[in-house]
């Protein structure tokens, strides 16, 4: 009877367009969107050299420091300015075609002219100031020791930072991998539209050939006990599916423990599943209305685990951290993030003890909702 | 007894779907259920099958009582509801199939019942499409195999015949009585009492969750005071022979309209022949005349005052 039951809810499921568009084509479509969006994020971050010019005036001529310092800065492996040495005219017509982002005109003091605001620009103005404030230290260093001018303006053109970065784990800081384990936690959560249909089709008030099975020799909790298995076989190689496209086409690198990954995978299903047959069964109300609060429910705990703003869950964590441990797709993702991230697995062990807990939770209220023999009204 | 229902009581908030029901089905015969839309039939149905929460009654089908799961009841039942219960990810043949396997473990056996169905309901060309690509008729044909499919002894039919063509009706009601004919016991309900009187063994009458009536077709028609109805297509008929006319022993009423002559006569024998003397001896020019015989909506209008399909 399990052998029959199941190969014709496995037909059923997998020819379902509505729910295999939820739970495998969007979060695909999803991530691909988030592989495009994300794809410059890094290049924003690397420095390049800065266009720069200085009017190429009779003071310009006769301050030798800063002729030197520019001179320093404009050269080596990472200069911090490409210079130009031109008239006036020239440098304003750069700046006017933005083929400079500024230039200097020496003087007493040194100005400098831009034409907008920026980063670029803020770092000129940061030189400059510098230059102005260690002026006569530089032009006793270039008095008494020239050679040591290299020492000096390393020294005050470049930041040291005295602390060092040091990975944990093997593991390299991606800023954009969080974004995709908070879309393959939402992703096991879609697979609450399979357990609310599962719910549907076994309770008599809700569909005709959920009335048709209820008077079957067949126990309701044994058909959806087989259901529920169909179900969870069925999502779990759709997010399977869903992890090989993220790791192998869009290269998201969730880490090397593959084993565990499986693991949070299936329990996330599992999560998912038992989620959706609970709404489904709690709320009285027509198909279209559980799969809205399914919906709903996931888009908001996947924008608390930092689905569309990656600092949010670092806001809840600092302010409402109950909330973080209340939230179970927060928890997925977060043993997603830990099994990157660390070599222990006390993070991972939590996130996944307390993911685990709200599975009996949904269970057992299903349960209790459904267990009913009889209806009110169908 | 098939079925045995005592005292039914079921309510909806204040309002009484079923008022003290009690009936019961005798093995062998195709029970009908007429009622107008809201009398409570499928409630009835939906209680009988343990399916609905009723406040009061006892229900017992094959001498044991009905409950929720009382597996061994309900593999002897069939049931075909009112509206079309089949998965549309299924084929025809995958629905008969596994609606026939909840009942029907041997796979050999189910094959062959499978079938059986098929072929029953006429669907031999349709087994492998889809609901979807099917015609009214034709789901409720699918609908039908699907119920009846694990050969059941007690087969519950809620309206199968909603919405359909007149040849698939046809070849529904023929179904139903061949079914019948095969040993099944048929409970069926619906609101045509053309279809209850063509086919039913016996018919109970609802309305408003209670039973005005229960008999034979011909007993429910004895217990009205009306006999035929003589319609006339008659021609230039005076007053006087109009007040005749409902002098005649037996007469209850005589309208005369647009050539149209029509005698409520009561029950009784000759009052057919007592109309024809009559306009013979007046030397009335008359066409075609007919007489009906009293319907189950008279019995119905009779007792509750009004039509069945209101």
């Amino acid at each position: 009877m399990f052998a029959h039951i199941f190969k014709y809810r496995m037909k059923c499921l997998l020819k379902d367009k509505e729910t295999m568009f939820w739970t495998l084509l969007f979060p695909l479509a999803l991530g691909i969107f988030f592989n495009l969006a994300f794809s410059g994020i890094g290049k924003g971050e690397t420095f390049q050299t800065i266009p720069v010019a200085v009017v190429d005036n009779e003071e310009y001529r006769n301050d030798t420091v800063f002729q030197t310092i520019l001179q320093e800065v404009s050269s080596g492996e990472d200069p911090l300015f490409h210079l130009h040495v031109v008239s006036e005219q020239v440098a304003s017509k750069m700046l006017e075609d933005n083929q400079i982002s500024g230039y200097f005109v020496a003087g007493s003091p040194v100005t400098m002219v831009v034409k907008t605001t920026g980063m670029r620009q803020s770092i000129i103005r940061s030189f400059l100031d510098t230059y102005i404030q260690n002026m006569s230290l530089v032009s006793t260093v270039m008095q008494k020791n020239p050679k040591a001018l290299k020492a000096l303006t390393d020294d005050l053109f470049h930041t040291v930072s005295y602390l060092k970065e040091v990975s944990a784990t093997d593991a390299k800081p991606d800023n954009v991998a969080s974004y995709y384990y908070v879309l393959i936690a939402m992703a096991c959560f879609y697979g609450g539209f399979q357990g609310s249909r599962d719910i549907s089709d076994i309770q008599a008030n809700n569909t005709d050939t959920a009335a048709r099975l209820n008077l079957t020799p067949v126990s309701k909790m044994k058909t959806f006990l087989v259901y529920m298995s169909a179900s969870l076989l069925i999502h779990y190689i759709k997010m399977l599916l869903l992890l090989s496209f993220l790791v192998f086409v869009i290269k998201v690198n969730f880490g090397g423990k593959v084993g565990f990954i499986l693991l949070t995978t299936l329990l996330g299903s599992i999560a998912g599943l038992s989620f959706g047959a609970f709404v489904s069964a709690l709320l009285k109300k027509s198909e279209g209305i559980k799969i809205a609060v399914i919906v709903g429910t996931s888009m908001l705990m996947s924008f608390l685990a930092g689905m569309m703003y990656q600092g949010m869950k670092y806001i809840i964590q600092r302010n409402v951290p109950v909330l973080s441990y209340l939230n179970p797709l927060n928890l997925l993702t977060d043993a997603y993030y830990s099994l990157y991230y660390y070599d222990t697995y006390t993070r991972y062990a939590v996130n996944m003890g307390c993911l685990a807990l709200f599975i009996p939770v949904f269970c057992i209220g299903t349960y209790l909702i459904v267990r009913r023999r009889k209806y009110a009204s169908l | 007894m098939v079925i045995n229902v005592k005292n039914l009581v079921k309510r909806y908030g204040d309002l009484v779907a079923l008022d003290h029901l009690s009936f019961q089905v005798k093995e062998g015969e195709i029970f009908g259920l007429l009622g107008p839309n809201g009398s409570g039939k499928t409630t009835a149905i939906n209680c009988i099958l343990s399916l609905l929460e009723y406040e009061r009654g006892d229900i017992e089908i094959f001498g044991k009582p009905m409950t929720p799961d009382a597996y061994d009841i309900k593999r002897q039942i069939g049931i075909v509801m009112q509206n079309v219960a089949v998965y549309t990810e299924l084929t025809v043949y995958e629905n008969i199939d596994y609606f026939c396997g909840l009942y029907v473990p041997d796979k050999a056996l189910r094959k062959k019942l499978v079938q059986e169905a098929i072929e029953f309901t006429g669907l031999n060309d349709f087994s492998r499409f889809y609901p979807k690509k099917l015609s009214g008729g034709l789901l409720r044909r699918l609908n039908i195999a699907c119920g009846i499919a694990h050969k059941p002894k007690l087969i519950f039919m809620d309206e199968p015949t909603v919405a359909i063509d007149p040849q698939s009706r046809n070849r529904i009601l023929d179904g139903i009585m061949e079914l019948n004919r095969q040993g099944a016991t048929v409970v069926y309900t619906s609101h045509y009492m053309e279809e209850v009187e063509q086919i039913c063994s016996r018919i109970m009458i609802l309305d408003k969750g209670k039973a005005i009536a229960l008999g034979t077709k011909e007993q429910l028609k004895d217990m009205i005071t009306l006999g035929e109805k003589i319609t006339v297509e008659a021609f230039s008929i005076t007053d006087e022979q109009i007040q005749s006319l409902k002098s005649i022993p037996n007469v209850l009423s005589v309208h005369y309209s647009g050539n149209l002559l029509v005698i409520q006569s009561g029950k009784g024998r000759n009052n057919l022949e007592a109309v024809l003397d009559f306009i013979k001896k007046e030397g009335i020019q008359f066409g075609k005349i007919y007489s009906e015989l009293p319907t189950l909506n008279d019995v119905f209008l009779e007792i509750t005052g009004k039509e069945l399909r209101d």
